[in-house]
């Protein structure tokens, strides 16, 4: 009897057994992506979702007939910060990670990223250097390669305008004018009360609304931070500065109030709801990056909407500028392989795939490879061509390379989102966050 | 009894036999348990322990931990949107708990019974607990929406209110994910009062209506004394639940608009994941978890004052 029964408890321990043992080795493994090991392939971790996926691992099919040398890709979005530092945790990160440019202090902070020699990459001389200069430290380090560059423009329907009678906007005035015709006119005439002018995404998530203020703050001849001249990587608050009023002021009136010309509950909405609010005819305008052209032309305002410049303000033109940059990180065991890598991700060759290898997932949005032509290679679509000279001429980058910048992002989201709620004082509301960011410099050792 | 006295007495060898057995018999449910401890101690003691660990750090998972002390602690406590996230939190743990139990009393003296239909009923009622979080919270979002056109808008507007901001303006917003939650956790808490209702003695109404107890006072002397244990559970359940709130929260609004639905759990995930302060994060989690804790101690500590 004991025997059978011994039998018995064996059999149902057996599986509740290989459960805990494979649960066990799979936390203690670091996970598939890591690169411990020594392993021959090339961990490469890239922030991104859908079909980013296919657009990359053409790229590295490319790199890899080249060299050899194969590429597993890791690609997750929402939790991707999470997974980095876990394997930080590890000691066990993988080989390069493909991220924002404004992750780069974050990630100095962490000290994850090492050092590269631009000089030493073939090729590095025809990569943009306003691309370059995203990636420095506020020392003038490199930490990074620029992959894909973007600035903002505008999409604005050009149904509605013709409905209105009136123009894009090129200036801030304008942009007001029409932004109130498109709210209050009736502009898809449905008879009903139902439209806005602008898509603002006000949330404070990843610090959204900051993100949108950006290109206002540009106009207007601000920045969130100011480099000391001379002062050894020392910065100053710029929020407390006229520029920063005057464009608050403009972004958060034109969602509070009795009549906003913000898609309703703006104040909560990230980038899927934004896109809604203006893929299904809630707003008349959208101050997006050119990726959007691929997923709206998908929608239902296919042809109904044009891209401009962002309207110009009291300082001129100006756009926010971001980009996706190579990471070598800490502790790879392929090291010697990251130049290579680099080398062929910035080449036109690459670029090119990444433009246009898979049409719905645009991972280089602009080519940072200057002898890349966009025209040509998105023949037939001028709007290309107009986020390239936005970029080129007016782009302006968040100062990304300030230890933990997403912080001051946030920081600066949440001022804006409270601000933007109760219609407050804006003067007062940007003195306090300039003594915020001024504490915050002051406890990262960088304040001037 | 007397004969296995009798028994120990007059053979000792026997029980020196008996001893590594009777040692099997008390090893056994741990072993039993072994699994569950096992997985239980890895993925949720040691992680614990190790987040309250890491409250006293500056946390840098590649570079090296630095020790700070209490400094994390300090941080959060002097932050204003702290104190603001925690008292958020005490007001939607109150209002959600109360209403979700009282709505979930109430459907369970409505739905409480064997026949066919009910059970049918029951079962549509208990669906949003069953129902994917994120796809449910996405809906209301929907429903929710603050332009004149929002189908609850509508619907308001049918009998002349509204449009109402719901999610959108600061003086409504916690209204409104509240709402939500309730929704979501008032069937809940009826099923475990059916169960507490099928689980009450029918002599005890016979008694009391043969004595003459009105409806009022059947309900009022038998069914909620008899309900205290019940309750308890769903209060204590409700309160950890409210205390924890993030997914309904963070897909609605994401703590906003001007941080009006902000609860500890959505500022932890901001500074730790947001804002890379993954110290400060497991100190607030360390609070919480310790909050939790008393709570729970305080309530059962009450329920065995009342029942004794």
């Amino acid at each position: 009897m004991s025997t059978v029964r011994g039998r018995w408890v064996g059999r149902a321990l057996a599986p509740v057994t290989a459960l805990v043992v494979t649960a066990g080795l799979t936390a203690c493994g670091g996970g598939e992506g890591g690169s411990g090991g020594g392993g021959g392939a090339l961990q490469v971790w890239v922030r991104g979702a859908e079909d980013s996926a296919a657009a990359y691992e053409e790229i590295f099919a490319g790199y890899t007939e080249r060299t050899g040398v194969e590429v597993e890709l890791f690609m997750t979005l929402t939790d991707f910060e999470t997974k980095l530092n876990a394997a930080a945790a590890a000691r066990d990160l993988p080989d390069v990670v493909i991220n924002d440019a404004a992750q780069l202090g974050t990630m100095l902070g962490q000290g994850i990223i090492t050092e590269i020699d631009r000089d030493a990459l073939a090729g590095q001389e025809d990569v943009s250097d306003t691309a370059w200069a995203s990636t420095t430290d506020i020392a003038g380090a490199t930490y990074a390669v620029p992959f894909s560059a973007q600035a903002n423009v505008l999409l604005v329907r050009t149904d509605w305008l013709d409905a209105v009678g009136m123009e894009a906007p090129t200036t801030w005035d304008e942009l007001l004018a029409v932004g109130r015709a498109f709210t209050t006119e009736d502009p898809d005439g449905n008879g009903q009360d139902d439209t806005y002018g602008m898509a603002v995404p006000g949330s404070t998530e990843r610090g959204y609304l900051a993100w949108n203020w950006a290109t206002y703050l540009a106009q207007a001849g601000g920045s969130f931070l100011e480099p000391v001249p001379g002062g050894d990587g020392a910065y100053v608050s710029g929020a407390g500065s006229d520029a920063a009023v005057a464009s608050a002021d403009l972004l958060t009136r034109m969602i509070c109030g009795d009549a906003p010309m913000a898609q309703p509950g703006a104040l909560n909405h990230v980038t899927s709801a934004t896109n809604t609010a203006f893929q299904t005819g809630v707003t008349g305008m959208y101050l997006t990056g050119p990726y959007a052209y691929a997923t709206t032309d998908a929608t239902e305002i296919e042809g109904l909407y044009t891209a401009v410049a962002p309207p110009a303000g009291p300082a001129g033109a100006g756009s926010l500028a971001e980009g996706t940059s190579l990471y070598a990180m800490a502790g790879s065991d392929h090291a010697d392989a990251f130049p290579g890598f680099a080398e062929y991700m910035i080449s036109a060759e690459a670029q090119e795939t990444g433009m246009i290898g898979v049409g719905s997932a645009t991972v280089v949005r602009l080519p940072v490879n200057t002898t890349v032509d966009v025209a040509e290679v998105r023949a037939g679509d001028e709007r290309w061509e107009l986020a390239r000279r936005v970029y080129e001429e007016n782009g302006v980058y968040e100062p990304v390379a300030v230890p933990n910048w997403g912080a001051y992002r946030a920081a600066a989201a949440e001022t804006l989102n409270s601000l933007a709620a109760d219609c407050g004082d804006t003067a007062a509301a940007m003195a306090e966050l300039d003594a915020t960011f001024t504490g915050m410099l002051g406890d990262a050792g960088i304040g001037g | 009894m007397a004969v296995l006295t009798k028994r120990r007495e007059t053979a000792p060898a026997r029980t020196a036999a008996r001893r590594p057995r009777r040692l099997a018999r008390a090893a056994g449910p741990w072993l039993w348990l072994a699994p569950l401890l096992l997985l239980f101690g890895f993925f949720k003691f040691w992680p614990t322990l190790w987040g309250m660990y890491l409250s006293f750090f500056e946390v840098r998972p590649y570079l090296g931990n630095t020790w700070t002390g209490w400094e994390n602690f300090a941080q959060a406590l002097g932050d204003d949107a702290f104190r603001s996230a925690v008292a958020h939190t005490v007001i939607d743990a109150a209002v959600t708990v109360t209403l979700s139990a009282g709505i979930g009393f109430a459907l369970a003296l409505l739905l409480e019974g064997p026949a066919r239909h009910l059970r049918l009923l029951r079962t549509a009622v208990f669906l949003p607990v069953v129902t994917a979080m994120v796809a449910v919270v996405e809906l209301w979002n929907t429903l929710l929406y603050p332009g004149a056109h929002g189908p609850l808008n509508s619907l308001l507007g049918l009998v002349g209110l509204g449009p109402l901001p719901f999610l959108s303006d600061p003086d409504s917003s916690l209204a409104s994910v509240m709402l939500v939650q309730i929704w979501k956790s008032a069937p809940y808490d009826m099923v475990i009062f059916v169960a507490g209702l099928a689980a009450i003695d029918r002599q005890l109404y016979e008694a009391a209506a043969l004595d003459g107890a009105s409806a009022w006072q059947r309900m009022r002397h038998v069914t909620l004394p008899q309900l205290r244990p019940v309750t308890t559970i769903v209060l204590t359940l409700g309160v950890i639940r409210g205390l924890r709130v993030f997914t309904e929260i963070y897909v609605l609004t994401g703590g906003g608009p001007a941080g009006s639905t902000e609860t500890v759990v959505t500022y932890t995930y901001k500074a730790g994941i947001q804002n890379n302060q993954l110290g400060m994060a497991s100190a607030v989690s360390t609070v919480l978890f310790l909050v939790t804790v008393v709570l729970t101690c305080l309530t059962l500590w009450w329920r065995r004052r009342r029942e004794d």
